[in-house]
Protein backbone atom coordinates (compact mmCIF):
# COMPACT_ATOMS: atom_id res chain seq x y z
CA UNK A 1 0.00 0.00 0.00
CA UNK A 2 1.64 2.98 -1.45
CA UNK A 3 -0.50 6.11 -0.67
CA UNK A 4 -2.51 7.74 2.21
CA UNK A 5 -0.48 7.84 4.57
CA UNK A 6 -0.04 4.26 6.31
CA UNK A 7 2.92 3.94 8.14
CA UNK A 8 4.70 0.13 7.74
CA UNK A 9 3.41 -1.16 11.20
CA UNK A 10 -0.27 -0.19 10.11
CA UNK A 11 0.24 -1.43 6.62
CA UNK A 12 1.34 -4.74 7.72
CA UNK A 13 -1.49 -4.69 10.63
CA UNK A 14 -4.08 -4.22 8.09
CA UNK A 15 -2.82 -6.89 5.53
CA UNK A 16 -2.37 -9.28 8.71
CA UNK A 17 -6.18 -8.89 9.13
CA UNK A 18 -7.37 -8.80 5.45
CA UNK A 19 -5.70 -12.35 5.14
CA UNK A 20 -7.39 -13.75 8.42
CA UNK A 21 -10.86 -11.98 6.90
CA UNK A 22 -9.83 -13.48 3.48
CA UNK A 23 -8.98 -17.24 5.02
CA UNK A 24 -12.55 -17.14 6.58
CA UNK A 25 -13.63 -16.10 3.12
CA UNK A 26 -12.21 -19.30 1.30
CA UNK A 27 -13.18 -21.77 4.06
CA UNK A 28 -16.70 -20.63 3.29
CA UNK A 29 -16.35 -20.67 -0.25
CA UNK A 30 -14.25 -24.13 -0.40
CA UNK A 31 -17.48 -25.69 1.47
CA UNK A 32 -19.89 -23.98 -1.23
CA UNK A 33 -17.66 -25.98 -4.26
CA UNK A 34 -17.10 -28.76 -2.48
CA UNK A 35 -13.18 -28.49 -2.81
CA UNK A 36 -10.40 -26.99 -2.06
CA UNK A 37 -9.08 -23.41 -2.31
CA UNK A 38 -5.37 -22.72 -2.67
CA UNK A 39 -5.11 -19.78 -0.57
CA UNK A 40 -2.82 -16.38 -1.88
CA UNK A 41 -1.82 -13.43 0.14
CA UNK A 42 -4.22 -11.16 -1.43
CA UNK A 43 -1.95 -8.21 -2.70
CA UNK A 44 -3.91 -4.78 -1.00
CA UNK A 45 -3.92 -0.85 -2.03
CA UNK A 46 -5.39 2.02 -1.00
CA UNK A 47 -5.93 4.24 -4.24
CA UNK A 48 -8.33 7.40 -4.87
CA UNK A 49 -11.95 6.33 -6.21
CA UNK A 50 -11.32 7.92 -9.36
CA UNK A 51 -8.55 5.63 -10.41
CA UNK A 52 -10.87 2.71 -10.48
CA UNK A 53 -11.79 2.48 -13.54
CA UNK A 54 -8.54 2.86 -15.60
CA UNK A 55 -7.00 0.88 -13.19
CA UNK A 56 -9.33 -2.02 -14.14
CA UNK A 57 -9.83 -1.73 -17.71
CA UNK A 58 -7.22 -3.47 -18.91
CA UNK A 59 -8.04 -6.67 -17.49
CA UNK A 60 -11.62 -6.31 -18.07
CA UNK A 61 -12.23 -4.66 -21.40
CA UNK A 62 -11.51 -6.98 -23.85
CA UNK A 63 -13.97 -9.72 -22.29
CA UNK A 64 -17.55 -9.98 -20.83
CA UNK A 65 -17.53 -9.07 -17.46
CA UNK A 66 -20.06 -8.78 -14.18
CA UNK A 67 -19.62 -6.86 -11.34
CA UNK A 68 -21.63 -7.52 -7.95
CA UNK A 69 -22.18 -4.54 -5.45
CA UNK A 70 -22.94 -4.41 -1.78
CA UNK A 71 -23.68 -1.73 0.45
CA UNK A 72 -22.03 -2.38 4.00
CA UNK A 73 -22.60 0.19 7.17
CA UNK A 74 -21.04 -0.52 10.93
CA UNK A 75 -20.09 1.61 13.81
CA UNK A 76 -17.89 4.67 14.01
CA UNK A 77 -18.54 5.45 10.98
CA UNK A 78 -16.98 2.14 9.17
CA UNK A 79 -19.27 2.20 5.72
CA UNK A 80 -18.78 1.47 2.30
CA UNK A 81 -19.55 -0.51 -0.75
CA UNK A 82 -17.96 -3.68 -1.67
CA UNK A 83 -17.55 -4.60 -5.36
CA UNK A 84 -16.53 -7.97 -6.51
CA UNK A 85 -15.60 -7.92 -10.65
CA UNK A 86 -15.73 -11.05 -12.53
CA UNK A 87 -14.01 -12.42 -16.28
CA UNK A 88 -17.33 -14.07 -17.47
CA UNK A 89 -15.18 -16.52 -18.67
CA UNK A 90 -14.36 -17.43 -15.17
CA UNK A 91 -17.67 -17.30 -13.55
CA UNK A 92 -18.37 -20.06 -16.45
CA UNK A 93 -16.22 -22.19 -15.08
CA UNK A 94 -17.41 -22.32 -11.29
CA UNK A 95 -20.99 -22.63 -12.92
CA UNK A 96 -19.69 -25.60 -14.64
CA UNK A 97 -18.15 -26.91 -11.38
CA UNK A 98 -21.43 -26.41 -9.58
CA UNK A 99 -23.40 -27.87 -12.66
CA UNK A 100 -24.87 -24.97 -14.11
CA UNK A 101 -25.66 -24.54 -17.64
CA UNK A 102 -23.86 -22.06 -19.49
CA UNK A 103 -25.75 -18.91 -19.95
CA UNK A 104 -28.47 -19.89 -17.57
CA UNK A 105 -30.29 -16.86 -16.02
CA UNK A 106 -29.39 -18.67 -12.85
CA UNK A 107 -25.68 -17.70 -13.26
CA UNK A 108 -26.41 -14.71 -12.14
CA UNK A 109 -27.98 -16.15 -8.66
CA UNK A 110 -24.41 -18.36 -8.13
CA UNK A 111 -23.03 -15.14 -9.05
CA UNK A 112 -24.40 -13.44 -6.46
CA UNK A 113 -24.03 -16.33 -4.07
CA UNK A 114 -20.61 -16.20 -4.70
CA UNK A 115 -20.20 -12.79 -4.19
CA UNK A 116 -22.31 -12.94 -1.04
CA UNK A 117 -19.83 -15.41 0.51
CA UNK A 118 -17.06 -13.25 -0.65
CA UNK A 119 -17.74 -10.43 0.67
CA UNK A 120 -19.96 -10.53 3.62
CA UNK A 121 -17.66 -13.58 5.29
CA UNK A 122 -14.34 -11.50 4.36
CA UNK A 123 -16.28 -8.19 5.73
CA UNK A 124 -17.67 -10.04 8.91
CA UNK A 125 -14.16 -11.56 9.71
CA UNK A 126 -12.60 -7.46 9.39
CA UNK A 127 -15.59 -6.31 11.79
CA UNK A 128 -15.13 -9.07 14.35
CA UNK A 129 -11.36 -8.56 14.19
CA UNK A 130 -11.66 -4.75 14.91
CA UNK A 131 -15.02 -5.07 17.16
CA UNK A 132 -17.08 -3.77 14.86
CA UNK A 133 -20.34 -5.28 12.94
CA UNK A 134 -21.52 -4.83 9.53
CA UNK A 135 -25.00 -4.72 8.31
CA UNK A 136 -25.73 -4.90 4.45
CA UNK A 137 -27.93 -3.92 1.82
CA UNK A 138 -29.06 -6.48 -1.18
CA UNK A 139 -26.44 -7.13 -3.63
CA UNK A 140 -26.61 -5.97 -7.56
CA UNK A 141 -25.28 -7.54 -10.16
CA UNK A 142 -24.75 -5.74 -12.96
CA UNK A 143 -23.28 -7.29 -16.49
CA UNK A 144 -21.55 -5.79 -19.02
CA UNK A 145 -20.70 -6.94 -22.46
CA UNK A 146 -17.07 -6.44 -23.96
CA UNK A 147 -15.88 -3.09 -23.65
CA UNK A 148 -18.43 -1.64 -21.14
CA UNK A 149 -17.19 -2.25 -17.55
CA UNK A 150 -15.22 1.80 -17.39
CA UNK A 151 -18.36 2.95 -17.83
CA UNK A 152 -20.29 0.45 -14.70
CA UNK A 153 -17.13 1.09 -12.96
CA UNK A 154 -17.40 4.54 -13.25
CA UNK A 155 -21.39 4.74 -12.27
CA UNK A 156 -20.39 2.69 -9.04
CA UNK A 157 -17.16 4.66 -7.84
CA UNK A 158 -18.43 7.82 -8.58
CA UNK A 159 -19.47 8.72 -4.94
CA UNK A 160 -16.38 7.22 -3.34
CA UNK A 161 -13.36 9.16 -2.23
CA UNK A 162 -11.50 6.27 -1.50
CA UNK A 163 -10.91 2.52 -2.76
CA UNK A 164 -9.09 -0.17 -1.00
CA UNK A 165 -8.24 -2.33 -3.38
CA UNK A 166 -8.06 -6.45 -2.63
CA UNK A 167 -6.88 -8.60 -5.40
CA UNK A 168 -8.01 -12.31 -4.88
CA UNK A 169 -6.83 -15.25 -6.73
CA UNK A 170 -7.77 -18.83 -5.97
CA UNK A 171 -6.45 -21.35 -7.30
CA UNK A 172 -9.16 -24.29 -6.82
CA UNK A 173 -8.11 -27.96 -7.70
CA UNK A 174 -8.13 -28.26 -11.06
CA UNK A 175 -9.39 -24.71 -11.77
CA UNK A 176 -8.08 -21.51 -11.59
CA UNK A 177 -10.15 -18.47 -10.52
CA UNK A 178 -9.53 -14.94 -9.92
CA UNK A 179 -11.83 -11.83 -9.14
CA UNK A 180 -10.75 -8.61 -7.95
CA UNK A 181 -13.03 -6.93 -4.90
CA UNK A 182 -12.45 -3.37 -4.43
CA UNK A 183 -14.01 -1.71 -1.32
CA UNK A 184 -15.44 1.87 -1.68
CA UNK A 185 -14.61 3.88 1.60
CA UNK A 186 -15.40 7.94 1.89
CA UNK A 187 -12.49 9.87 2.95
CA UNK A 188 -13.22 9.86 6.56
CA UNK A 189 -13.13 5.87 7.05
CA UNK A 190 -9.47 6.39 6.03
CA UNK A 191 -8.77 8.30 9.32
CA UNK A 192 -11.17 5.80 11.23
CA UNK A 193 -8.87 3.06 9.86
CA UNK A 194 -6.07 4.48 11.07
CA UNK A 195 -6.89 5.46 14.37
CA UNK A 196 -8.51 1.68 14.53
CA UNK A 197 -5.15 0.19 13.24
CA UNK A 198 -3.43 2.15 16.29
CA UNK A 199 -5.74 0.96 18.68
CA UNK A 200 -4.77 -2.74 17.91
CA UNK A 201 -1.35 -2.01 17.23
CA UNK A 202 -0.98 -0.41 20.69
CA UNK A 203 -2.57 -3.48 22.44
CA UNK A 204 0.81 -5.60 21.40
CA UNK B 1 16.02 -23.63 31.87
CA UNK B 2 14.55 -20.91 29.02
CA UNK B 3 13.20 -23.00 25.90
CA UNK B 4 14.25 -21.63 23.17
CA UNK B 5 11.00 -20.93 20.91
CA UNK B 6 10.86 -19.87 16.66
CA UNK B 7 8.16 -17.34 15.87
CA UNK B 8 7.68 -17.76 11.95
CA UNK B 9 5.29 -15.74 10.14
CA UNK B 10 5.62 -12.66 7.53
CA UNK B 11 3.57 -10.68 9.43
CA UNK B 12 4.83 -8.46 12.68
CA UNK B 13 1.65 -8.00 13.82
CA UNK B 14 0.86 -11.87 14.06
CA UNK B 15 4.65 -12.35 15.93
CA UNK B 16 3.21 -10.04 18.24
CA UNK B 17 0.03 -11.41 18.91
CA UNK B 18 1.59 -14.64 19.67
CA UNK B 19 3.85 -13.19 22.52
CA UNK B 20 1.66 -11.28 24.01
CA UNK B 21 -0.97 -14.93 24.16
CA UNK B 22 1.60 -16.30 25.92
CA UNK B 23 1.73 -16.49 29.92
CA UNK B 24 3.90 -14.02 31.56
CA UNK B 25 5.37 -17.73 33.44
CA UNK B 26 6.39 -19.36 29.99
CA UNK B 27 10.52 -19.37 30.06
CA UNK B 28 11.54 -19.28 26.62
CA UNK B 29 14.30 -17.51 24.75
CA UNK B 30 12.29 -16.18 21.25
CA UNK B 31 13.82 -15.85 18.16
CA UNK B 32 11.90 -14.76 15.13
CA UNK B 33 11.12 -15.70 11.30
CA UNK B 34 10.22 -13.96 8.75
CA UNK B 35 9.36 -16.09 5.97
CA UNK B 36 10.37 -20.35 5.94
CA UNK B 37 13.54 -20.37 4.34
CA UNK B 38 14.64 -17.71 7.24
CA UNK B 39 12.97 -20.16 9.62
CA UNK B 40 15.04 -23.14 8.05
CA UNK B 41 18.36 -21.47 8.24
CA UNK B 42 17.48 -21.05 12.48
CA UNK B 43 16.19 -24.85 12.65
CA UNK B 44 19.22 -26.56 10.93
CA UNK B 45 21.82 -24.77 13.01
CA UNK B 46 20.23 -24.37 16.32
CA UNK B 47 18.64 -26.33 18.60
CA UNK B 48 14.98 -25.14 18.66
CA UNK B 49 12.12 -26.30 21.08
CA UNK B 50 8.73 -25.17 20.13
CA UNK B 51 8.17 -23.30 16.82
CA UNK B 52 5.03 -21.23 16.27
CA UNK B 53 4.55 -21.66 12.07
CA UNK B 54 2.85 -19.69 9.79
CA UNK B 55 1.37 -21.54 6.34
CA UNK B 56 0.81 -18.75 4.03
CA UNK B 57 4.19 -16.91 3.82
CA UNK B 58 6.85 -15.45 0.83
CA UNK B 59 9.67 -17.48 -0.29
CA UNK B 60 8.93 -20.77 1.60
CA UNK B 61 5.31 -21.64 3.18
CA UNK B 62 4.60 -23.48 5.96
CA UNK B 63 3.62 -26.60 4.32
CA UNK B 64 7.63 -26.52 2.47
CA UNK B 65 8.99 -25.89 6.26
CA UNK B 66 7.22 -29.05 7.59
CA UNK B 67 8.02 -31.24 4.95
CA UNK B 68 11.64 -29.97 5.51
CA UNK B 69 11.47 -30.54 8.90
CA UNK B 70 10.19 -34.21 8.47
CA UNK B 71 12.24 -35.37 5.76
CA UNK B 72 15.58 -34.32 7.79
CA UNK B 73 14.28 -35.68 10.49
CA UNK B 74 14.38 -32.01 13.08
CA UNK B 75 13.72 -32.62 16.20
CA UNK B 76 11.19 -29.71 17.54
CA UNK B 77 7.57 -29.50 18.52
CA UNK B 78 5.50 -27.79 15.89
CA UNK B 79 2.34 -25.65 16.47
CA UNK B 80 1.11 -24.14 12.80
CA UNK B 81 -1.06 -20.97 13.38
CA UNK B 82 -3.21 -20.08 9.83
CA UNK B 83 -5.70 -17.79 8.28
CA UNK B 84 -6.14 -20.67 6.14
CA UNK B 85 -8.32 -22.68 8.44
CA UNK B 86 -10.23 -25.24 5.58
CA UNK B 87 -10.08 -28.87 7.52
CA UNK B 88 -7.78 -30.31 4.55
CA UNK B 89 -4.79 -27.79 5.21
CA UNK B 90 -5.49 -28.82 8.99
CA UNK B 91 -5.40 -32.58 7.53
CA UNK B 92 -1.85 -32.35 5.64
CA UNK B 93 -0.24 -29.96 8.57
CA UNK B 94 -1.69 -32.84 11.04
CA UNK B 95 -0.38 -35.56 8.75
CA UNK B 96 3.10 -33.44 8.16
CA UNK B 97 3.58 -33.69 12.20
CA UNK B 98 2.66 -30.78 13.42
CA UNK B 99 1.49 -30.98 17.11
CA UNK B 100 -1.39 -28.72 16.37
CA UNK B 101 -3.34 -26.22 13.94
CA UNK B 102 -4.60 -23.13 15.66
CA UNK B 103 -6.49 -20.65 13.62
CA UNK B 104 -5.24 -17.00 13.39
CA UNK B 105 -6.11 -14.96 15.26
CA UNK B 106 -4.22 -16.47 17.90
CA UNK B 107 -5.15 -15.91 21.53
CA UNK B 108 -4.50 -16.37 24.81
CA UNK B 109 -7.37 -19.19 25.03
CA UNK B 110 -6.40 -21.04 22.47
CA UNK B 111 -3.11 -21.07 23.21
CA UNK B 112 -3.11 -21.87 26.82
CA UNK B 113 -5.46 -25.22 26.00
CA UNK B 114 -2.65 -26.48 23.72
CA UNK B 115 0.41 -25.64 25.54
CA UNK B 116 -1.13 -27.22 29.15
CA UNK B 117 -2.05 -29.83 26.75
CA UNK B 118 1.44 -31.00 25.88
CA UNK B 119 3.01 -30.37 29.55
CA UNK B 120 4.56 -27.08 27.77
CA UNK B 121 3.32 -24.87 30.57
Amino acid sequence: MSTLGFSEEQRDCLQEIINVAMGLASDKLARFLNTFVHLQVPSIALVGASHIPAEFENRYQDTEAALVSQGFFGNEGVRGEAIVLYQMENAHKISALLGYEVGDVSEIEMLTDISSILTTTFLNGLADQIENSLSYSAPRVLSSAKGDISSLLKNTSFHWEHALKVDISYQLIDHSFNCDMILLIPGEAVTNIQRILDRILEEY
Amino acid sequence: MALPVLICDDSLLARKQVRKSLPESFDAEFQTAGNGLEALAILRSQEIGLVFLDLTMPELDGIGVLEVIKAEGIDCFVIVISADIQPEMKKRVMELGALAFIHKPVNEEKLHSILKQYGLI
